[in-house]
This record gives C-alpha cells, sequence and structure tokens, in this order.
C-alpha cells in the first residue's frame, strides 16, 4: 500500500515537474529534459522511501530554488551572447569573462587567408596586413588571434611607413598589455600606434604647414573564444559573413559615409563620388585619436572579412559574400582581389579571411 | 590551424559545481543521479545539487572538453530504464589534479598563517 501512494507522488511530482522545465530555454531542454526528470525522479524515489513527506518537501524547495536560479543562468547566456549579436554600433563593453560559459567554451579553430597587392593604377603599395596567431595555447586563450589592415597615405614612401608602423604597433602594444578587457587593451594599441606617427611626423621638416605628413586607416581585430572585437579608425572594413548573410560590422570615417549618414547621398552615389577617397579620421595625423570599437558573438561556419577600399570600393557587398561563401580562405582572397582589378584596380588591395569552425 | 592541446591551468578555477562533479566522477563513470546522489552525500547535505546545476555543468563540461558519454545502459541497482553515463577524459583528469594542487597549495598557506590547523606538526 505504501509503494503504490509513493509511486503516485512520484509521478504527480514528475508530471509538475516537466511543467517546470519550460523555465529553460528551448535548446536546453532539447539537450537535457528527458535526463533531468529522469535524475529528479529517482531523487524523489529515494528521498520518499528514506524520510517521508517531510523529505520530500525539503526535495521540492531545493529543487524549486535550482530551477529558478539556473533557468535565469541559462536565459541569460543565450541572451547574452544574443545580445552582443545585436550590437552594431560603437560601444563600449565589459569583457564577457565574468561568465562561467566562457570559462568552459570549446577552443578556436580558425581558417585564415592574406593577400596583398598593389592593384593597377598604383605606383606604390602602401597597405600593409598582419596576422598573429599565437602558438602558447594560454596566450591564444587570454588574448586570442589578432588581424589588422591598414591603408597608408602621404607619398614618397611615407604611406607604407605609416601603414606598417600601425600594424605592428597594434601588434606589440596589445600582445605586450596587461590581461585587461580586449576592447581596452586594442584601442590602447591603436592609441600607441597613432603616438608614434604623429611623433615622427612632428620630426618632419616643416611639419604641418607645408609637409602634410604621414597617415594611416587601421582596423584591428581580435577573436577571442567566440567573440570578435573590431577597433576602427578610417575606412578601411571588417565584414562578418554568417548565415549567408554578409553585414559591414565597422563605420567608415569617410566624408561619403558622413554624407550618407546624415541622408545627402544614397549609398550607391558614394561609390562614384568625386571625394570618395577622403577619409575623417586617420591614425597618426594629430596628437589626439578616437577609436571605435564594435564587439560581436561569431558562431562555427562564420568569415571575418579585413580589407581595405581598395576592395570594397570596386566589389559590391554581395559580390564578396559569393565569393567567400564558394571558396576556402586562400581562394577566397585571391577570388576577391583578382576581382578589384578586374574592376579597373585604382587603388592597392589588401584582404585578410579567417573562417571559424 | 588546430590549436595545440590546452594546458589544465587555464581552466583554473573551477567553480564549485564542476569540481564536485569531476571529484564524482574521478573513481569511475556515472550518470546523472549517481552524481548527483555522491556530491549530497559527500558534504553531508551542505551542497544540494538540483538537477538544473548538474546538467548546466555537465553540458558546459562536454562542451569544453573535461568529461564525455561512455554509453547508455540501465543501472543494475535501479531499474531497467537506461541512463547516460559520463566519464573523465584525460584532460578532466588533468584538470582535476591541477585544482586539487592550487587548493592544496592555498590549504598551505591558511595554516603557515595558522587560520586552520596544520596535518603536520612543527613548531
Amino acid at each position: 500500500m505504501m509503494a503504490l501512494t509513493n509511486s503516485r507522488q512520484v509521478r504527480l511530482a514528475e508530471r509538475a515537474y516537466r511543467l517546470l522545465l519550460l523555465a529553460y530555454p528551448a535548446e536546453f531542454r532539447r539537450a537535457y529534459e528527458h535526463e533531468m526528470t529522469q535524475t529528479f525522479r529517482h531523487a524523489c524515489r529515494a528521498t520518499l522511501s528514506q524520510e517521508g513527506n517531510a523529505g520530500l518537501t525539503r526535495l521540492w524547495g531545493l529543487t524549486l530554488y535550482d530551477l529558478v536560479r539556473t533557468s535565469v543562468q541559462e536565459h541569460g547566456q543565450a541572451l547574452f551572447l544574443r545580445l552582443l549579436r545585436l550590437v552594431s554600433r560603437p560601444v563600449l563593453f565589459l569583457s564577457p569573462t565574468g561568465l562561467e560559459a566562457v570559462l568552459l567554451t570549446s577552443p578556436l579553430h580558425l581558417q585564415i587567408a592574406q593577400q596583398t597587392d598593389i592593384g593597377i593604377k598604383r605606383a606604390l603599395n602602401e597597405d600593409n596586413l598582419l596576422t598573429v596567431l599565437p602558438e602558447d595555447p594560454q596566450i591564444l586563450e587570454n588574448k586570442g588571434a589578432l588581424f589588422v589592415v591598414a591603408d597608408g597615405m602621404g607619398g614618397h614612401e611615407l604611406g607604407e611607413r605609416a601603414s606598417e608602423l600601425a600594424v605592428n604597433t597594434v601588434r606589440e602594444t596589445y600582445y605586450q598589455a596587461e590581461p585587461v578587457d580586449v576592447s581596452v587593451a586594442l584601442i590602447q594599441a591603436v592609441e600607441r600606434a597613432n603616438t608614434l606617427i604623429y611623433e615622427a611626423n612632428k620630426a618632419l621638416p616643416d611639419f604641418p604647414a607645408v609637409n602634410k605628413g604621414m597617415g594611416t586607416t587601421c582596423i584591428a581585430a581580435v577573436l577571442q573564444e567566440k567573440i570578435l572585437t573590431v577597433a576602427n579608425v578610417g575606412d578601411s572594413r571588417a565584414y562578418l559573413v554568417h548565415a549567408g548573410t554578409i553585414r559591414q560590422i565597422s563605420r567608415d570615417h569617410s566624408l561619403v559615409a558622413e554624407m550618407v549618414r546624415n541622408g545627402e547621398i544614397t549609398a550607391s552615389e558614394a561609390r562614384v563620388h568625386e571625394q570618395r577617397n577622403v577619409i575623417s579620421r586617420a591614425v597618426g595625423i594629430a596628437a589626439d585619436i578616437e577609436v571605435d570599437v564594435f564587439i560581436e558573438a561569431v558562431e562555427d561556419g562564420d568569415a571575418l572579412i579585413l580589407c581595405t577600399d581598395g576592395l570594397c570600393g570596386q566589389v559590391y557587398d554581395h559580390e564578396i559574400l559569393q565569393i567567400v561563401e564558394t571558396y576556402e580562405p586562400q581562394e577566397s582572397v585571391r577570388q576577391l582581389i583578382a576581382q578589384a582589378n578586374a574592376a579597373g584596380g585604382p587603388d592597392n588591395i589588401t584582404a585578410i579571411v579567417v573562417r571559424v569552425d | 590551424m588546430k590549436q595545440k592541446e590546452r594546458t589544465p591551468e587555464t581552466m583554473l578555477p573551477l567553480t564549485p559545481a564542476v569540481f564536485h562533479i569531476l571529484l564524482a566522477l574521478a573513481d569511475g563513470e556515472k550518470h546523472g543521479y549517481g552524481i548527483m546522489k555522491e556530491v549530497t552525500q559527500r558534504v553531508e547535505g551542505s551542497m544540494h545539487m538540483g538537477p538544473g546545476t548538474l546538467y548546466g555543468s555537465l553540458g558546459r563540461m562536454l562542451e569544453s572538453g573535461l568529461i564525455e558519454v561512455s554509453e547508455e545502459r540501465p543501472d543494475p541497482e535501479m531499474d531497467d530504464e537506461r541512463r547516460r553515463y559520463y566519464r573523465l577524459t584525460s584532460f578532466g583528469l588533468r584538470v582535476t589534479e591541477a585544482e586539487s594542487r592550487r587548493l592544496a597549495q592555498l590549504l598551505r598557506i591558511a595554516q603557515a598563517k595558522r587560520v586552520v590547523p596544520g596535518i603536520q606538526g612543527g613548531f
């Protein structure tokens, strides 16, 4: 008789618990609902036979407390990643390393390809690029992989010097920084590059009255765990390809981009505008600089693209998407540059393609 | 460009739930209820690990390679229902050792400062 009553109580408790499991995110439920119900049922059975109804009441109390706490936590993690994906304007974010989930995420697997090309019309290649994939797994875990593209200007080899100084300074400063927030470290790295190039400019004769000196765009991206952090100054770009769509992550600091934002011209007018090469922010031309930062969550299968305007000024976003979706990174980079040259190749062309898998 | 193997130290410190689960699996594979029972008994009821904490932690531990699913089979001591058994991976074992060493080191500091009595005599 006793056993019969117990099994009925257990069945009721199990039914109630199954309903309460709706508090968890769907994905979590799909993975563990069956096992959680099974485990709860056995805890009920064992508690009832050892401690009777008082034990069952205590078990319910503990289980409800656990359910409320962990369902909020599981939702929080799912929501946090979704929120990161939604953020597409310049914003400073606290690093998510406070979350337990980040401690236990899977390691980063990347396919990387990069190339720079002088183009067809220019006598010099003033672009520079750099990729760092740390060998040391601890550094990779703490600091992530770094990708930098810079498009220098100034002529007489100055442009090349500025972009080279920018990519190397960003690399050194970023990896030497104290283990702080990735976005803070990236901003400091670009600011350091700005200081060094500006100092070099001040040493030039007649700067800035006659000699305008050198400057460069700089886009730097860090992939750490599954979080992408992008720092940008100028009109080089970062794109993210996700689930068959392409999205520009960075915001151009150019005259035409500002005119588009103000509604003065359309995006297609901007592509052929006379002053489309005029940038409104650059690294190295003033003592102070404002760096934009963008943070995104990436998923397996996503691709990150960094490029100079020699690429995105000639090849449309949907064409970039089609190439990156069709080919592996190495071939993608080759095709992107070939297509920019086929469209006239008026400027230096640089691209880095990184696939997360 | 696959990543080299991670060092166990990069996983530290562990949350109490994760460390308890690793310890419960240290002497052999267990199913979810087996883990929950052992953890609750070991700490003499001072910590109750509910199903939400248990499976949330198990999911993340599977993802990071600390544990793996060994098989699904009934537990002869319980009933004929099939249950999923979990076991430590070699990485999980090394993380358990590393966390134990870290805690032992902390304990030695506490002992040296006479916060808790030391096991060995001395002085």
